[in-house]
C-alpha cells in the first residue's frame, strides 16, 4: 500500500489535497481518480455550458501519476 | 440517572417509574465489543435482540464487487435488530465502527416487555418510526441534494440525535468514522467525500478533532444544509 494525493480542479476551485489515501494497485488509483469526476460534475452542474473537471494523482515524492480529465461541452446549435 | 435508551424512549412516550425500573432490569448485562466487529451478518437467523448502550454502528450491505453501503447509524439507544425474530433472518449487516457497548436480550423477552408496558411499547413504536422517517430522508439526501449539502445535513442530524441523548457537549459531539466510512454512508467516492470535508472545514462551518464534530454555529451549518428537523419528530415528548 502506498499513500496517492487527489488534487482536483473543478473548473472554479482547486483543491489540493493533503491526506492522501492508501491504495494498492494501479486500478486502484484509476478508479479513484476516474469515479470522482462524474461526482464533481454532478454537483456543479450545470452552472455553465463549458467547464473542465480535473484530477491529478500525485504519489508521496510529489510526482504526478496520474491524470484525469471530463470535459462538459455544450452549445446551442439554433 | 436516565440511560440512552430511556432517553430515546422517552421522546415517543411518556415513562413512568415502574417503566423505567423494567427498563434497567432489561439493560443487564452489558457486553463490550471492539470496533469494527460484526453483531449480526445478513443471512443470520439467531432470535436475539441487540440493543447500543455506548459507542457508535452501521447497518451496512455489501456489493458483489466489495463496495460497501452504510444504510444507517446505530447511536446508544438504538436498536439494532428490533424485528428479526419477526422477520426470520437479516437482509443486512450490522457492524461496530467505534468499541460500543451491547446488550442482548431474546426477541421472547421484548414481546413480554412490549405486553405489559404499554408506555415501552408506543416508545418502541416511535423508534421503530422515526428510524424510517430518518431512511427517508437519507434517501431524499442520496438522491437529490449535493454532496456538501448532504453531508452538512448528516452531520445536523447527528447533532440532533446526540443531543437526544445528551452527548452534544461544547457543541461538539464524538463520531469516530473513517474517511471510507463516511463515504460509505453518503454513497460517494473517498476522494469526494475528502473534498467535502475539506470544503467544510474551511467555510468554518464544521471542525474536526480527534473524532469529534465541533460545530460552533449550528443554524448556520442548517441553513447551508437546507436542514429541516421535523423529520426527527423531536416535538413530541
Amino acid at each position: 500500500m502506498s499513500l496517492y494525493f487527489f488534487d482536483i480542479d473543478d473548473g472554479e476551485v482547486e483543491t489540493r489535497d493533503s491526506t492522501g489515501q492508501e491504495l494498492a494497485r494501479s486500478e486502484d488509483i484509476r478508479w479513484s481518480a476516474i469515479s470522482v469526476l462524474p461526482e464533481l460534475a454532478k454537483d456543479a452542474l450545470p452552472d455553465s455550458d463549458k467547464r473542465t473537471f480535473r484530477v491529478n494523482v500525485r504519489d508521496e515524492a510529489g510526482t504526478v501519476v496520474y491524470r484525469a480529465t471530463l470535459t462538459l461541452v455544450a452549445e446551442w446549435l439554433q | 440517572m436516565k440511560n440512552a435508551t430511556a432517553k430515546r424512549l422517552g421522546h415517543g412516550a411518556a415513562l413512568n417509574r415502574e417503566d423505567l425500573a423494567r427498563l434497567d432490569r432489561f439493560l443487564h448485562p452489558v457486553r463490550r465489543v471492539p470496533a469494527g466487529t460484526d453483531l449480526i451478518q445478513r443471512g443470520e437467523t439467531v432470535s436475539c435482540v441487540r440493543l447500543m448502550i455506548s459507542g457508535l454502528s452501521a447497518r451496512y450491505k455489501l456489493l458483489p464487487d466489495g463496495r460497501r453501503s452504510i444504510m444507517a447509524l446505530l447511536l446508544p439507544g438504538d436498536f439494532c435488530d428490533l424485528h428479526v425474530g419477526v422477520l426470520g433472518h437479516m437482509d443486512h449487516s450490522v457492524m461496530t465502527l467505534a468499541e460500543s457497548e451491547v446488550v442482548e436480550t431474546s426477541q421472547s423477552d421484548i414481546d413480554g416487555m412490549m405486553g405489559a408496558f404499554p408506555n415501552i411499547a408506543r416508545g418502541m413504536r416511535w423508534i421503530d418510526m422515526v428510524d424510517q422517517s430518518i431512511t427517508r430522508e437519507w434517501l431524499v439526501s442520496m438522491g437529490r441534494r449535493r454532496a456538501d449539502r448532504q453531508m452538512a445535513h448528516f452531520f445536523c442530524e447527528i447533532y440532533h440525535r446526540m443531543d437526544m441523548i445528551d452527548e452534544v457537549g461544547s457543541n461538539s459531539f464524538a463520531l469516530p468514522m473513517t474517511q471510507e466510512e463516511l463515504a460509505d454512508t453518503l454513497g460517494i467516492t473517498p476522494v469526494h467525500a475528502l473534498r467535502v470535508l475539506q470544503s467544510l472545514r474551511q467555510s468554518g462551518m464544521v471542525q474536526f478533532q480527534d473524532g469529534r464534530i465541533s460545530i460552533p454555529k449550528l443554524d448556520s451549518l442548517e441553513t447551508f444544509a437546507e436542514f429541516e428537523g421535523d423529520y426527527l419528530h423531536l416535538g413530541r415528548s
